[in-house]
């Protein structure tokens, strides 16, 4: 018997399919798999993320620790100023605000979980009145009592567990953050609807709504030539509104002019207060 | 953003320098293939009845890692089930690459032949997550090296 190798042709157990061409297939499909699926999940799950009960949001912050640099001047203050805010947005029964205080130039303030404020000394420097500072607090408050951070953060983690589970921890990680990207923050229309509530809240406090609009004027001026901060990114657009705000008090009869009350005499010290 | 870019980076490096290297490799194998196929591989484990012989086990071992792009590829062939036709040269590649290994070996001896050929393939990475894969294809068999007649005679 004669024994012989000869040599085998190619592509047998090689596929001609070329890599790019899959990639482009398959990656397609992925995308679009995940547009649609992201899109209803965060919509289902930002509309059930409302259901969960409030303590929970509270039992999950309750290691959060944002600092406690405020003097307590400032601190005071905030708090009263805070709890008028709440009680004229009415605020379900079990609804504790908390609010901090950061000693940093950043010119941001947020509420997140558990009804955790976050005011920066940079924005409440920029503050020429109580009214524009109530209106600032306000629109976070009004993020707090229509359960913003939950939804956002609920449909986030529809869109994180979906892709775990589907495609595991694998490089398609980076499709994830992809998809989660925007939502972890609040969309044009939670903030929208934050700015409606803030300026219906400022008519009840003041009866009236003036220096609502300056917070943007004002946001806007201190932003010129800086780095967009994060806080403001979703935000409409500051012109547009600003003529929303102007629009929605004319509709609802809420004067625009009234006489503004000056911030507490102490203000600007305590905002310079090394805390310590 | 940061992460996307690095992602990006690393897929386009890993396409350029997997398929540069893959089609070296394959320019290489084909040629080995064509001089040792003067050594046949026999699968048989019926060794040749005439003349004698000295056996000795040869192995041939190649480890290959899959690039960042197969394994992309790959990863996104799972969520649609078919042919993981990414990894398919990496398998054709490595146990090519051990058969004539183990055929360079049995050469060296001046063996006349390879009997009994089996391969063993093995995951390296035990599916481990966040590890870049790499197989293991160990390719052995019984290499069959002429006696000398006046050797034979003694016998």
């Amino acid at each position: 018997m004669e024994y012989r190798n000869t040599q085998p042709p190619e592509g047998i157990n090689v596929s001609h399919t070329h890599p790019l061409k899959e990639l482009v297939l398959l990656l397609g499909g992925a995308i679009l798999i995940i547009v649609v699926l992201s899109l209803v999940l965060s919509h289902s799950m930002g509309y059930l993320a409302r259901f969960i009960p409030f303590e929970k949001e509270v039992a999950l912050t309750r290691d959060l620790d944002l600092g406690s640099e405020t003097p307590p001047a400032l601190q005071r203050y905030l708090d009263a100023l805070t709890a008028r805010i709440g009680r004229a947005m009415e605020l379900p029964p079990g609804m504790r605000l908390q609010v901090h205080y950061s000693n940093d130039a950043t010119l941001n303030a947020f509420s997140t979980l558990g009804g955790h404020l976050m005011l920066y000394r940079g924005l409440l420097e920029k503050m020429p009145n109580e009214n524009t500072l109530a209106m600032l607090i306000a629109h976070e408050v009004a993020h707090v009592k229509h359960r913003d951070p939950i939804r956002a953060i609920g449909s986030g983690a529809a869109l994180q567990i979906l892709l775990a589970l589907t495609i595991g921890r694998t490089n398609a990680d980076v499709l994830a953050n992809a998809g989660s990207f925007t939502l972890l923050s609040f969309t044009r229309e939670m903030e929208s609807a934050a700015d409606a509530a803030a300026l219906q809240t400022l008519d009840r406090l003041y009866g009236h709504v003036g220096g609502a609009t300056r917070l943007f004027e004002v946001i806007n001026k201190a932003r010129d030539g800086m780095e967009l901060p994060a806080f403001f990114s979703t935000h409409p657009l500051d012109e547009q509104r600003i003529r929303a705000l102007r629009e929605m008090a004319t509709a609802n009869g809420w004067p625009l002019k009234g006489p503004l009350t000056p911030l507490p005499a102490g203000y600007r010290g305590w905002l310079a207060t090394r805390s310590p | 953003m940061f992460e996307l870019i690095l992602f990006l980076i690393l897929l386009v490096l890993g396409y350029g320098f997997g398929r540069w290297a893959e089609k070296r490799h394959y320019r290489s194998i084909i040629e080995r293939e064509k001089t040792l196929n003067r050594l046949p591989a026999i699968a048989s484990r019926i060794p040749p009845e005439k003349g004698r012989y000295r056996q000795t086990l040869v192995m041939g071992n190649t480890v290959i890692s899959v690039d960042y792009f197969k394994r992309f590829l790959a990863g996104l062939r799972n969520l649609f089930g078919g042919r993981v036709t990414a990894y398919e040269t990496l398998l054709d590649r490595a146990r090519r690459e051990s058969l004539l290994r183990m055929k360079e070996q049995a050469a060296g001896m001046n063996a006349e032949m390879v009997f009994n050929v089996k391969y063993e393939t093995a995951s390296i990475s035990k599916g481990r997550r966040d590890t870049i894969g790499s197989v293991e294809v160990l390719a052995y068999g019984t290499a069959l090296i002429p006696e000398p007649a006046s050797a034979s005679d003694q016998d």
